[in-house]
């Protein structure tokens, strides 16, 4: 089982590096804002599968509850700051 | 960034979503020395829970549950009751955060004396993160000057022409 929860969380590392591609040269502003976005929640996956690998996954949901909370705060405020630039 | 958002989907998302956020700073603070987390990741959340409060209703309407004048009392209050019980132990003939001189004071053993310092000195730590966040966020998104409060600071600067 652990060996299909490392290819799991290999393969997502693999597709963050594909939205990474959009983050970097994506054209404009809203398609860095969407991929940054996408890659918040692929995170929030690595660290709940990394938790199954310790074992220890009820400490790892706390993290990821975290990072899921930050990850919305910090969209909302991007959001905010480029309402107020137009 | 902290004038009233119009947007009412997000408005209510976060009405909905603040008590929450609140109820797990304290739950993070609260079981610090089981999980991960304390007095500063707990206090962060917390913070991040007024950040969001003010990004989505303004400093406005929000200034009557969080405050510039507030917020430093809170960040000093966190500091007193850090420092509180460090001096504490000193003055029980401890090292300085010696926790299991206060058992002498909570009657209970050493033990659960260090257990309850340690969860003292965590909610100190929360009240002073907690309260700085917040203030640097109304700094950084105001530049010093908070809306509604700008007969405080004199006359604005005139730019040269």
């Amino acid at each position: 089982m652990d060996m299909f929860f490392l290819a799991v969380a290999l393969g997502i590392c693999f597709l963050v590096l594909l939205v990474l591609y959009r983050v970097v040269y994506g054209p404009g502003v809203f398609n860095r804002v969407a991929a940054i976005s996408a890659v918040g929640t692929k995170t929030l996956i690595i660290l709940l599968i990394v938790g199954f690998l310790y074992q220890r996954v009820d400490m790892f949901v706390d993290i990821s509850i975290v990072y899921a909370l930050l990850n919305f705060i910090g969209c909302v405020a991007v959001a905010k700051y480029l309402e107020m630039e137009r | 960034m902290i004038h009233r958002g119009e947007d009412v989907i997000i408005r209510t998302i976060s009405r909905m979503l603040i008590p929450f956020i609140q109820i797990y700073a304290l739950y993070v603070i609260m079981h610090g020395h089981y999980s991960p987390g304390g007095g500063f990741q707990g206090g962060v959340i917390f913070g991040a829970s007024f950040v969001l409060l003010l990004l989505t209703h303004g400093y406005h309407d929000a200034r009557s549950r969080v405050s510039e004048k507030t917020m430093i009392v809170f960040s000093s209050m966190g500091v007193l009751i850090y420092a509180g019980i460090g001096f504490l132990c000193l003055v029980l003939l401890g090292n300085f955060l010696d926790y299991s001189m206060l058992a002498g004071i909570l009657h209970v053993d050493p033990a659960h004396a260090r257990s309850l310092g340690i969860l003292g000195v965590e909610i100190g730590v929360g009240f002073a993160v907690m309260a700085v966040m917040v203030s640097i966020f109304l700094d950084i998104s105001t530049g010093g000057v908070l809306p509604g409060e700008e007969e405080d600071v004199g006359e604005p600067p005139v730019k040269e022409a």
